[in-house]
């Protein structure tokens, strides 16, 4: 059963317009009530008002037919987010016995012109519920589709996100935000959808039983790229709900301090020094040491301790937070309220 | 168009100063017609209403239109029950966003076509609001205990009764409806805190939802809810401590995606509209003082169109959308000339408290 396909494509070489249309010959439209006094008008064109009052005739009589269904192709078209002609579409489909499958390249060739519109998104959802497991692939597939164009699409993400807890497939995907790591180790998605599996996936222990492994893969990714806010973060968040093992993890600690050694791209190393201090860090003479070596100009030596320092450091190097990196240092325990 | 926009070759692109007489006839002009492009998005017109009505708000020109006839057709897009409604039908009685979405009663009196929108709900009363019209007008009863049936198990909201996605957007919604209407009947508070809960990051900051990526939009919408249903005092800042909320390390990760303007997720180019969404939630936790204004009142420049409105990025044609967060977040910034905004609910202060 065509699910509006080809009107798709007529719509593409040349538009007919629905009234000149013999097949719609016996609808008579229902144009728009705009009401009396209509406030912040929109100036229609003559093709959207038409499409949008066949609709209009066909919803209210409530006509179940393959032209319905080609029509709500056409009003999609027109405006993707109209989640009631969506809804009269879904109706269709199911009365009609659509192929699915039909629907889920119908959705990729919309997609293609909307991906970042909501109702496309939640119809795909509510097309691959229907097919149950046998959509896993399809949905793995089309999502890492348009990942490959944008690997940041939030729409995308969040669709794979609900195929993986829905649908399964977690096996590969920890490989996969590797992949895409690999490709642009910036990508923060990607980073984010590393915690996504080692949280839910089912076949890997949780938080705790990966971060070990874990722990490496971001040390490695952050003395490759020390610049790279995603990595310091994912590394903090590995310890979620347990700060004191962040803390006191040997291997946090390390890399800030060989970062700070290399004196290059620090500005990470050194705010995550701070909260580590914050959080009961005591540093060693080393840490002093490598932060002396940075040879930060005009620094007001009278700043004793290490914390302010750091707070002192960051305000120059880092001034468009100057004011938070003030205010860190007034909350810091030992300063005088 | 003066001789100072002249004078230098960049002029159209960066600007000095914040045009308001351009702004003001952008926004006049998109309240009188909205361009055809817009009609791609005509399903959320009551949204698009908002965003220009918003907009002369802020800009102060409200005088500039007919509040009654705004009153008017707001109003025209409530959903009623029809002459034999079933108040268990699960249906929700709020507004439509449009009249693609609003049919006539059939033949029995039926209004079995019409499905009523949250987020259009939202910005119907917001609207009202920002015209000075009284709420307690509105026949909010049944549109509050039918917005119940959109809520879900887990907290969240659903826009629509016949389904649809379900995130912290419409949690926001919901929150700002009942804020408005000073009735709480409309939700269940405590499973829409859970849910927000659940969507902070192990980052700070907050994702559509649970599991999903820190974003600025999604951060808004769960702090200026919180806030709206009373979770979080005035300027928790000097506490620093929210038994709710991982509140340094949310701070963190909203100042560390400044960069002029504000980046919307880590690593990500700025755009203007997380310049209020969050500009907003920095101000909402006594935090705006760490906005460097200087360097995000010229990125805001960079974006500011030649014929008024705002772009998205620098260099681009201007769009309501961003225009409208582009007014706001000047407001936020103090600029003389702008009305001063209610940071939570996404309108002046003078429109939240009726005056």
């Amino acid at each position: 059963m065509a699910s509006g396909s080809s009107e798709v494509e007529e719509e593409e070489q040349e538009r007919v317009m629905l009234r000149d249309r013999p097949e719609w010959a016996d609808v008579t439209p229902v144009p728009q009530d705009d009401g009396p006094c209509p406030v912040v008008p929109i100036n229609y064109t003559e093709e959207f008002a038409e499409v949008m009052d066949y609709f209009r005739a066909v919803y209210l009589a409530d006509e179940r037919s393959p032209r319905a269904l080609s029509l709500t192709a056409e009003a999609i078209h027109f405006n993707a987010g109209n989640y009631t002609v969506w809804h009269f579409r879904r109706l269709l489909l199911e009365l009609l016995k659509v192929d699915l499958h039909e629907e889920l390249e119908f959705i990729e060739r919309i997609a293609a012109k909307n991906s970042k519109n909501y109702q496309i998104w939640h119809h795909r959802r509510r097309v691959a519920e229907k097919l149950g497991p046998d959509a896993r692939n399809a949905e793995l597939q089309f999502t890492k589709k348009v990942l490959s164009v944008d690997a940041k699409h939030y729409h995308a993400w969040s669709h794979r996100q609900w195929a993986l807890q829905a649908l399964g497939g977690w096996e590969d995907e920890l490989d996969y935000c590797s992949e895409l790591l690999e490709q642009d180790i910036f990508n923060n998605s990607a980073w984010n959808q590393r915690y996504f599996v080692i949280t839910r996936s089912p076949f890997v222990g949780g938080l705790k039983a990966m971060r070990e492994s874990e722990v490496l893969y971001t040390i490695k990714a952050i003395e490759a790229y020390p610049e790279n806010e995603s990595s310091w973060k994912y590394l903090r968040g590995l310890y979620k709900g347990e700060t004191t093992s962040w803390v006191n993890d040997p291997q946090v600690s390390s890399i800030c301090l060989k970062i700070l050694s290399s004196k290059s791209n620090y500005l990470f190393a050194l705010s995550t020094l701070l909260d580590l201090i914050c959080h009961g860090y005591q540093p060693n003479q080393d840490f002093r040491d490598a932060i002396e070596a940075l040879k930060i100009p005009d620094l007001d030596s009278q700043d004793l301790d290490i914390a302010s320092m750091i707070c002192s450091i960051l305000e120059k190097i880092d001034p468009i937070r100057v004011n938070y990196w003030i205010w860190r240092k007034s909350r810091l325990p030992h300063v005088a309220q | 168009m003066d001789s100072t926009e002249e004078s230098s070759p960049k002029s159209e692109l960066s600007n000095t100063i914040m045009d308001m007489d351009l702004h003001n006839t952008f926004a006049e002009l998109m309240f009188h017609l909205l361009p055809s492009p817009y009609e791609s998005q005509e399903i959320n017109h009551l949204t698009l209403a908002y965003f220009v009505i918003s907009s002369l708000d802020i800009l102060n020109s409200l005088n500039r239109v007919e509040k009654d006839a705004i009153v008017d057709w707001v109003l025209s897009f409530q959903l009623h029950p029809g002459t034999k409604t079933d108040p268990n039908n699960g249906q929700f009685y709020g507004f439509h966003g449009s009249r693609t979405s609003q049919f006539p009663p059939d033949d029995n009196g039926v209004l079995l076509h019409n499905h009523s929108y949250l987020a259009s709900t939202y910005c119907a009363l917001a609207i009202l609001k920002i015209v000075g019209y009284d709420l307690s007008n509105v026949d909010s009863e049944l549109m509050l205990a039918s917005m119940r049936n959109l809520q879900q198990p887990d907290g969240s909201f659903m826009a629509i009764h016949i389904g649809g996605e379900t995130d912290l957007r419409f949690v926001y919604c919901a929150a700002a409806i009942c804020f408005m209407l000073d009735n709480w009947s409309g939700m269940d508070k405590e499973k829409a805190k859970d849910y927000i809960l659940n969507c902070q990051s192990y980052d700070g900051g907050f994702g559509l939802v649970p599991g999903a990526e820190s974003h600025g939009g999604a951060t808004y919408c769960a702090i200026a809810s919180l806030r709206l249903m009373g979770f979080i005092e005035d300027n928790l800042l000097s506490s620093c401590a929210s038994s709710l909320i991982d509140v340094p390390l949310l701070l963190d990760w909203i100042v560390q995606g400044m960069d002029g303007g504000f980046q919307g997720r880590t690593n990500k180019t700025t755009d203007t509209c997380y310049a209020f969404w969050l500009g907003a939630v920095l101000k909402i936790l006594g935090a705006d003082d760490f906005v460097d204004i200087k360097a995000l009142r010229r990125f805001l420049l960079t974006c500011q169109y030649k014929y008024g409105g705002f772009s998205k990025f620098p260099g681009e044609f201007p769009d309501l959308y961003h225009s409208y967060y582009g007014f706001a977040a000047f407001s936020l910034l103090k600029e003389s000339g702008l009305k001063s905004l209610c940071s939570e609910l996404g309108i002046t202060e003078t429109a939240a408290k009726g005056l």
